[in-house]
């Protein structure tokens, strides 16, 4: 039995999970939430996470009814992510850990999605779809990597979506996308948009560019509503993210494709991806909000799969890296 | 801060912390020497413990990044501070 106790504060939501063996024991999750039109700044988003890590601790601890000298190893999210919030939630981490004398292991965050996404739905073998508002990539499993088989050349499609929510001033709360979501069922009337894929890769920023400065007008003189426009959008961008998944799954011969990342609670991607995946006679696997975006337990999963193999970080080689590719780590618990 | 520093001069910071015992001082040493400064940033920083006593040293030309500096670690010295309150006493080694 081992139990990993995992810290995640790479961007705005300060998480921190407990995982028994597979079994999620607390996952509690504190999200900073920003004014309409204002983004989160990684000064601002670190002095959050100062401010709540220590409750949430604590919350997960009560919530999963353990005490620290249960806990076999601390894991946290070395990168990638925002500089300041991942340091801030490291720094918690190593202190519990020489208070309470256990190993610490630096997780990569974009593993800790798959991983917690392959756990969740029993996914064996999938296609992932990673997105979320700091990356977008499309990944299959070759001999111990996450191989990255397309990505975004400019920004991510969350960044994306959450920017074109500044600009109709919706709320942050609970997060930008959720609400461009709900906006977007309402919408019916089609924009053509710029089209960005290029080979296995895709771009956003210029079709971003294209309807921010488009979007004003066109609602000031009534021809689109800001519903036709969020559907629009999505539309454009979840297809271009289905046309490189289905590349990657017809090249890997791959029969399952996950979601993961917190654009994946997006129910209109699911469906999209799903008659993808049913016309090739594939399987979707998906999570729900608790799991797809950003949260501890997935950091304590993926520690928990590198623990079991032997690993473990030095105190003094425990810090934070902006930048850390998926196909960096040697992925040494999958045959 | 000694101010009158020229540019050839660097500008300077001590600072000296003292904590209950000496292993909470090496829990803090071990939490806040592992980072490295940001790249743009132009302070030399070096951290030592002894005893009960953490002692950092800054060192820069630029009074700007000697100060996000210094502010940075007050945070952090703070936040290692309280987790020790909420979290600790250390277990024995």
């Amino acid at each position: 039995m081992v139990i990993a106790i995992g810290f995640e504060g790479s961007a705005n939501k300060l998480g921190i999970g407990i995982m028994k063996d597979g079994v999620v024991l607390a996952n509690p999750r504190h999200t900073y939430i920003t004014p309409p039109g204002q983004g989160f700044l990684p000064r601002d988003t670190a002095k959050h996470h100062q401010a709540h890590a220590l409750d949430v601790l604590q919350e997960a601890l009560d919530e999963a009814k353990i005490k620290p000298e249960d806990i076999d190893v601390i894991c946290y999210t070395k990168g990638p992510g925002m500089g300041a919030p991942l340091v801030s939630t490291a720094i918690v981490a190593r202190t519990v850990a020489q208070l309470w004398q256990k190993p610490i292991l630096g997780v990569n965050h974009c593993i800790g999605h798959i991983e917690m996404g392959r756990l969740i739905t029993g996914a064996d073998n999938p296609t992932v779809l990673y997105v979320s508002g700091g990356n977008t990539q499309v990944i299959a499993y070759l001999e111990q990597r996450y191989r990255i088989f397309g990505e975004t050349i400019d920004i991510a499609v969350g960044n994306c979506l959450d920017r074109f929510a500044r600009v109709l001033k919706l709320s942050n709360d609970p997060s930008p996308g959720y609400n461009i979501e709900q906006l977007a069922k309402k919408g019916n009337k089609f924009l053509e948009l710029p089209y960005a894929v290029k080979g296995m890769d895709v771009s956003f920023s210029g079709l971003l560019s294209y309807i921010e400065e488009k979007a004003p007008g066109l609602i000031e003189s009534g021809e689109y509503t800001p519903e036709d426009l969020c559907f629009s959008l999505q539309e454009t961008v979840f297809a271009m993210l289905i046309e490189i998944t289905e590349r990657a799954m017809a090249h890997c011969g791959s029969q399952e494709v996950l979601i993961v990342g917190g654009v994946g609670c997006n129910q209109r991607l699911q469906e999209m991806m799903g008659i993808m995946a049913e016309e090739r006679g594939a399987k979707l696997y998906a999570t729900d909000d608790r799991f797809c975006i950003d949260n501890g337990a997935m950091i304590a999963q993926a520690g928990w799969e590198m623990f079991r193999t032997g690993q473990t970080t030095p105190l003094q080689e425990t810090t934070c890296t902006q930048r850390f590719r998926t196909d960096e780590v040697e992925v040494t618990w999958r045959s | 801060m000694d101010n009158s520093a020229t540019n050839s001069e660097p500008l300077v910071v001590d600072l000296s912390i003292p904590f209950p015992t000496s292993r909470e001082a090496e829990i803090a040493y071990g939490t806040l020497s592992v980072d490295a400064e940001p790249k743009r940033s132009s302070v030399k920083k070096t951290v030592v413990h002894k005893d009960n006593m953490l002692h950092i040293h800054f060192e820069s030309n630029d009074a700007r990044f000697l100060r996000v500096s210094v502010n940075t670690f007050f945070d952090h010295l703070g936040l290692v501070v309280q987790t020790m309150e909420r979290f600790g006493p250390p277990r024995l080694k």
